[in-house]
């Protein structure tokens, strides 16, 4: 990704739209060996229609897991301990299995990390797409064969019709995450969730990829949670971020702020990690890029109190006891941390 | 390469093979000897003028060669000679005795073949779980159970305990089970089968639910499931063809060793099939039964290797045939 930072939109979040998704309290813990991870600790966050939600974090943030959870997908050792997924006003982790089946794919559909492997090695593309809106829609072979030639042209597959016939392993990677794209708008859901959607590819299809995602969002006026740890990702394409740290929700503000004016110490510490194409990392002018010292917590033992405090520059004793409480301080701006004014509660 | 060509091919390797073990049986029952000699030695009133004459007579005082081709010859005309023992032709008993094993042995791998699926999505969706678990345990002990004590306890059970299974032949001598041949001889497969299905069941289920796991992990599982499919799609369609796979390879093996596998089967039921056949063949020197039985073993073995290949090319896109 270009590491300049160009805000997808620089206009203001409306806070007033009604949301498409609101997640609240949100728990996803592992019940391992060892002992219960917390992964997934209490996380809210909202999606308005037709926008983008950037989620950022780092690895074993929860991210992933979360967008898991709200298609209730996540896998064992892994369960949905509590809060609420409130899609279009239904709660869908109050849905029966067969609910939960009925709106996956067709209202809310996602797109995989690595295309290599989250297509079907046996099954040809044409029928592991058709099959999808046969289910749904009770389409005819035909009827949805034709619609998969249509959705494959859309996303830049040159040929559909011969495609259709071919097998995963005879596309490229960027041709694969293509066919994923088309596989998650095969019933024009209202919701897509990108799960690192260009991470396993090569730097120039991952321009594409998200000129791609970018442009069929706007067509179909789609909303979209984009999961990345990629902060150049989320500039280009993402209307809010949340950024996201040890499987709670840190601060989340529209692009522009976030980047312009970031709140929290971790988010802060983040962007000023990121190397820039103004700064010069050699020669004798040389900077070293600055890093986050320390490591992620363990979640099978979190650090009491904030869970950033142990690597944060601007602790104070308080951080160590309380938990902070996620504290609206802008409109559409909500930060959690004692610092910047939030509550905390005894932890 | 075409899938035409490819088959073209593999056929062409497989008559090679079969060929290859024409020779190797032909120089080891060579070896052994002038079958009439060991045969007809050490009999009272039998003098060196006889021996040589039935040898001529039956064509045994050429060259090895000589011998070799008119054999091959008569084989590839699926004629196998006569049996010393029954003085039948032996092309006639391999039919005969070749079915009645196919009867217990296609049911066997059948039935465990649709047990063993069942079983193993039971086990593989409910990973780590009593019920995995349970399966787990019992399919290793049924793998590792010595083929013939199973056989022995079954009929402890049904037959001497209980009296309700006939413990031993394909069908009765007299007065048939309700009157019946034909659910007489159901009656009788009962005991064999549930052993072969026992057995095949359990090694396939091990393969299985090892490989169902393993498939159930993957992103296109998770994928499928996100697209809405229901359950038993995923499970069935996506998952199991792909578990199935590496699968494939034993169910060949299973169903080309049939008649090599049957001796166990058959001696414990006592049942009138191609593998008891072989053994009596072995210990009573029957040399045409011998060898005849011997190339129907390595056909079917030869057969089931080529149908397994074409199989994996029908089932798995991405195997590059060349």
């Amino acid at each position: 990704m270009p590491s300049t930072l160009v805000c997808a939109s620089d206009a203001p979040a409306m806070n007033t739209a009604d949301p498409l998704l609101e997640v609240r309290d949100l728990k996803v813990h592992f019940f391992t060996r060892d002992g219960v991870v917390r992964a997934v600790d209490g996380v809210d966050y909202s999606v308005n229609r037709a926008e983008t939600l950037g989620i950022v974090g780092e690895s074993g943030s929860g991210k992933t897991v979360s967008s898991l959870a709200m298609l209730r997908l996540v896998p064992p050792p892994a369960r949905t301990m509590g809060g609420q997924v409130l899609f279009e006003g239904e709660d869908l982790l109050a849905h029966t299995p067969k609910q939960m089946a009925a709106l996956r794919g067709r209202r809310i559909a996602m797109i995989f990390q690595n295309p290599a492997t989250s297509l079907n090695p046996i099954y040809s593309v044409g029928a592991q797409l058709s099959e999808i809106l046969m289910w749904h829609e009770k389409a005819s072979r035909r009827q949805a064969e034709e619609r998969v030639v249509e959705l494959l042209g859309l996303v830049g597959i040159s040929d559909p019709g011969a495609r259709l016939r071919q097998f995963p392993h005879e596309l490229s990677g960027g041709m694969k995450q293509r066919v994923g794209i088309a596989r998650a708008l095969m019933c024009n859901p209202s919701l897509v969730l990108a799960d690192e959607p260009t991470t396993a590819l090569d730097v120039t299809i991952q321009a594409q990829i998200l000129e791609l995602l970018a442009d069929l969002q706007a067509r179909f006026r789609m909303s979209m949670v984009l999961v990345t740890h990629d902060m150049g990702v989320v500039a280009r394409m993402a209307t809010r971020i949340t950024v996201m740290y040890a499987g709670r929700v840190c601060e989340t503000a529209d692009a522009g702020t976030i980047f312009s004016a970031p709140q929290h110490p971790y988010t802060r510490a983040l962007l000023d990690s990121m190397p820039r194409i103004d700064q010069s990392y050699s020669g004798s002018a040389r900077k070293t890029l600055p890093t986050i010292a320390g490591r992620p917590p363990n979640l099978l033992n979190p650090p009491p109190g904030c869970r950033f405090h142990d690597r944060c520059p601007e602790a104070m004793p308080e951080c160590r006891k309380m938990m902070p409480v996620e504290t609206t301080i802008a409109p559409g701006h909500s930060v959690s941390c004692l610092r910047r004014g939030s509550t905390g509660v005894a932890a | 390469m075409g899938t035409a060509r490819y088959i073209t091919r593999r056929l062409i390797f497989a008559v090679c093979l079969i060929w290859g073990v024409s020779v190797i049986l032909f120089a080891m029952i060579n070896a052994i000897g002038n079958p009439i000699e060991i045969l007809l030695a050490e009999r009272p009133g039998i003098t060196d003028e006889i021996i040589e004459s039935v040898t001529k007579y039956y064509g045994l005082d050429g060259s090895v060669t000589d011998r070799y081709f008119t054999w091959l010859w008569a084989i590839v005309r699926l004629d196998f000679g006569t049996s010393i023992i029954y003085n039948l032709p032996v092309s006639e008993m391999l039919v005969i005795y070749g079915m009645e094993t196919l009867k217990i042995q296609i049911p066997g791998i059948v039935i465990a073949l649709f047990v063993s699926v069942m079983i193993s999505v039971l086990a593989a969706t409910r990973q780590y779980s009593k019920v995995d678990f349970g399966v787990i345990a019992g399919a290793m002990v049924g793998h590792s159970l010595p083929g013939f004590l199973l056989g022995i306890i079954l009929i402890l059970i049904f037959s001497y305990w209980l009296g309700i299974l006939p413990s031993y032949g394909a069908y009765s001598t007299r007065n048939p089970v309700m009157g019946s041949e034909v659910i007489d001889g159901l009656w009788h497969m009962v005991l064999p089968v549930s052993m072969l299905v026992f057995f095949n069941t359990a090694t396939l289920t091990l393969l299985l639910r090892s490989s169902l796991v393993d498939v159930l992990r993957q992103d296109f599982i998770t994928a499928a499931r996100a697209s809405g499919l229901p359950e038993r799609r995923v499970v069935f369609g996506h998952a199991l063809r792909n578990a199935f796979i590496p699968v494939l390879t034993y169910l060949g093996i299973l169903f080309g060793l049939m008649l090599g596998t049957a001796p166990v089967t058959e001696t414990v039921f006592t049942w009138p099939g191609l593998g008891a056949l072989y053994i009596m063949a072995i210990q009573q020197l029957d040399y045409p039964l011998i060898m005849g039985a011997t190339m129907i073993i390595t056909v079917m073995l030869v057969t089931a290797t080529l149908l397994t290949d074409i199989a994996y090319v029908v089932i798995d896109p991405r195997i590059r045939l060349g």
